[in-house]
């Protein structure tokens, strides 16, 4: 049983790309965005009714912002007795869930209503994830004295990887690993090279889910108990990461490279030029033995 | 030599009067200028990055720690060797973090003698380790910067060019006892490209002050133990590089994680070549990383392999210096009356409460000093160019 002064924060990001989820509806009506919010819901509540010193927070990544769908920035935690309307639910259920769950369907409503569609079919969570972390930083600083913070963040991806953000998710994935943060993946549709990394790096799990209609039972099974429960279950196996770097030239992965020592680029070729930063690299000539010169004979 | 003038000494300039820092608002408390210095504490942290210059990414550091007679002073707690020993730990710790394919070796001088702890390598743990065991030393006689300095120069002059070879010497006594003329190892120095940097403990010693001045490194002299500990992450940056040092392509290899569990059949518990010389601990794993070249086994990265020479590393050890060669440009500071829209900090969805709110050139987004601070230190990535950046 957690004491008072374990807290423990989960923060859900969840990519709500719209041309994928478009599609994902012709293909599939029974799992649609709408299903997927319930089971985010759902996650949320089991999640907060753990301990009472439990402390959530929603993202949902777009292509041009990534934003809060719970905390946001209408509702302040001390504001139990402000609207009638919204906490009476009248059901007997506990009034941070009904106020959660109202709030967050609110904010994505108004989300999907301003969200312009463009012809981007990838996801760029890079942005989501900073911003969490920034979230969970200044949360670690607002703790009470003797108060013990462990976060993780559970990164619920549909669409595929865009190549433009390996830098700054490496950045992100590195910031996370030294703040002690777990992310945790639960792939939707194809599989995503970035986030295994970010999962075996930072120590958290990676899940493709092969039934997406039942992705409330994996999540809860999976993704509901934190690190040191993790330890007692028999949880799905750490899938193999490939970490061999991928050559600037030709983007193919190779096993041996040349690195510039200036500005870490790498190649599959010896060449005299650095594409990236123009040096001019000194060619490593063959030692040679220096000759004994020859006696000319005096003729 | 001496092309430098001579700064005036503390002791020669006039009173500082440090009292009229504080003042008092109307009600007599001090909780404004409190908060004022505490703010312009934060501030001071965010160091301006040095730009387009380029820098030394693979280093090759020794640190040579005095355990001499003066390191039993109780002036830093308990006393200066168990504070110094315990601070380069979380030293070693962070200069692997910020330069992972850089390599650390560890000297300790006493008795008018030097000695090496560790030897040069890439490996975190095995300097931790010794450094813990050091503590137990007996801190006699004088120390010999000559001698030191030797021991680290017989290994940096073999290193390859395109390496910045450092030294880091962290002084505390105020004498040093040599067998020859320091000052012409410090033209050698000079001709190998050695930079030196002291930290001196005690006081200004003025051999020291040349040393650092001829070589192009820096010379401090600590106030407490913060200024000690904010001392040596100066030295965590990777420094520029200086002009003649070469650049070459190095050869790496990168191998893959082979993950192998008991059902496996082929799979055979064997001895990592990393074991071949350390004595303590389980030497058998199943899985391991396997030298592209040589197919010879190692349980960590990055390492350097034995049989065949090649450098093993993983491209997120690459990824990790990115940051140095990238850096992100500092935020503009506007007080906060100034600032027009929602006082709400785009990051962490918290109200903006300090004095000054911070605006990225590029996005105009706003974040608050807490933010500001993590970003730079940190996260190295403004969180909403991000999104603008695709979009493009």
């Amino acid at each position: 049983m957690a004491s008072e002064d374990e807290v423990s924060l989960l923060v859900i990001v969840l990519d709500v790309n719209p041309i994928w989820w478009g599609q994902q509806t012709q293909r599939q009506p029974e799992f649609t965005l709408s299903k997927c919010l319930d089971a985010v819901m759902v996650m949320g509540n089991s999640h907060l009714i753990m301990t009472r010193t439990n402390k959530l927070a929603i993202i949902a990544s777009t292509c041009q912002e990534s934003h809060f769908l719970f905390p946001s920035k209408h509702w302040s935690a001390g504001d139990g007795t402000g609207d009638d309307s919204v906490s009476a639910g009248g059901d007997g259920k506990y009034e941070l869930l009904s106020v959660a769950n109202d709030f967050m369907a609110e904010e994505i409503r108004a989300l999907v209503a301003r969200m312009e569609v463009k012809d981007q079919a990838d996801t760029l969570l890079a942005g989501a994830l900073a911003k969490a972390l920034c979230y969970i930083h200044r949360l670690s600083k607002q703790l009470a004295a003797g108060q013990d913070m462990t976060s993780r963040i559970l990164v619920i991806k549909a669409a595929e990887d865009c190549a433009l953000q390996y830098m700054n998710f490496m950045n992100v994935i590195f910031a996370a690993q030294k703040q002690g943060v777990l992310i945790d993946a639960c792939v939707l549709d194809s599989d995503s090279g970035l986030l295994q990394q970010a999962c075996d790096i930072t120590g958290g799990l990676y899940l493709k889910i092969p039934q997406r209609v039942a992705l409330t039972q994996y999540l809860l099974w999976v993704f509901l108990p934190d690190s040191e429960e993790r330890a007692q279950l028999v949880l799905p196996p750490s899938v193999h990461v490939d970490y061999r770097a991928a050559c600037f030239c030709h983007r193919n992965l190779i096993e041996i490279g040349y690195v510039c020592s200036v500005c870490l680029s790498i190649f599959c070729n010896f060449s005299p030029i650095c594409t990236t930063c123009e040096t001019a690299f000194k060619i490593p000539l063959p030692l040679l033995k220096a000759k004994k010169k020859k006696v000319k004979p005096v003729t | 030599m001496d092309e430098e003038p001579e700064r005036t000494k503390r002791w020669e300039g006039g009173y500082e009067r440090t009292w009229e820092v504080l003042k008092e608002d109307e009600s007599g408390s001090l909780k404004a200028t409190v908060e004022e210095i505490l703010f312009q504490s934060k501030r001071k942290r965010v160091i301006e990055s040095h730009g387009q210059v380029r820098l030394g990414m693979m280093r090759h550091l020794f640190v040579v720690v005095d355990t001499s007679r003066t390191m039993d002073d109780q002036d830093l707690k308990p006393n200066r060797l168990t504070s110094t020993l315990k601070l380069l730990e979380f030293f070693v710790d962070e200069y692997f973090d910020q330069n992972p394919i850089s390599q650390i070796g560890i000297i300790t001088t006493k008795n008018k003698r030097a000695e090496k702890l560790t030897d040069l390598a890439g490996n975190p743990k095995k300097h931790i380790t010794a450094l813990k065991k050091a503590v137990d030393t007996t801190c006699i006689g004088e120390p010999s910067l000559y001698n030191s300095i030797n021991l680290a120069m017989l290994t940096l002059k073999h290193m390859p060019g395109h390496t910045s070879r450092e030294i880091l010497i962290i002084f505390s006594s105020l004498t040093t006892c040599d067998p020859a003329n320091i000052y012409d190892l410090v033209k050698t120095l000079k001709a190998l490209k050695i930079r030196v940097s002291v930290i001196g403990l005690s006081a200004e010693v003025r051999v020291c002050t040349v040393l650092t001045r001829e070589t192009g490194g820096t010379y401090n002299v600590i106030l407490d133990e913060s200024h000690f500990r904010e001392l040596l992450m100066l030295q965590v940056k990777p420094p520029p590089a200086s002009s003649s040092s070469e650049c070459s392509l190095i050869r790496m290899g990168f191998p893959q994680h082979i993950i192998a569990t008991t059902s496996d059949q082929e799979a055979r518990p064997s001895f990592s070549m990393a074991h071949l010389d350390s004595t303590g601990g389980p030497g058998l794993s199943l899985g391991g990383y396997y030298c592209p070249q040589c197919r010879a086994k190692y349980t960590e990265l990055p390492v350097e392999c034995r049989v065949c020479g090649l450098t093993l590393v993983s491209a997120p050890h690459l990824a990790r210096s990115f940051h140095h060669l990238f850096p992100l440009d500092a935020f503009k500071e506007s007080p906060l009356e100034e600032h027009a829209g929602e006082r709400f900090c785009q990051a962490c969805q918290g109200e903006l409460k300090d004095q000054s709110v911070f605006t990225c050139p590029v996005c105009q987004s706003v974040f608050c000093v807490e933010c500001d601070l993590f970003i730079h230190d940190t996260l190295h990535c403004c969180p909403t160019c991000l999104h603008n950046q695709g979009a493009s």
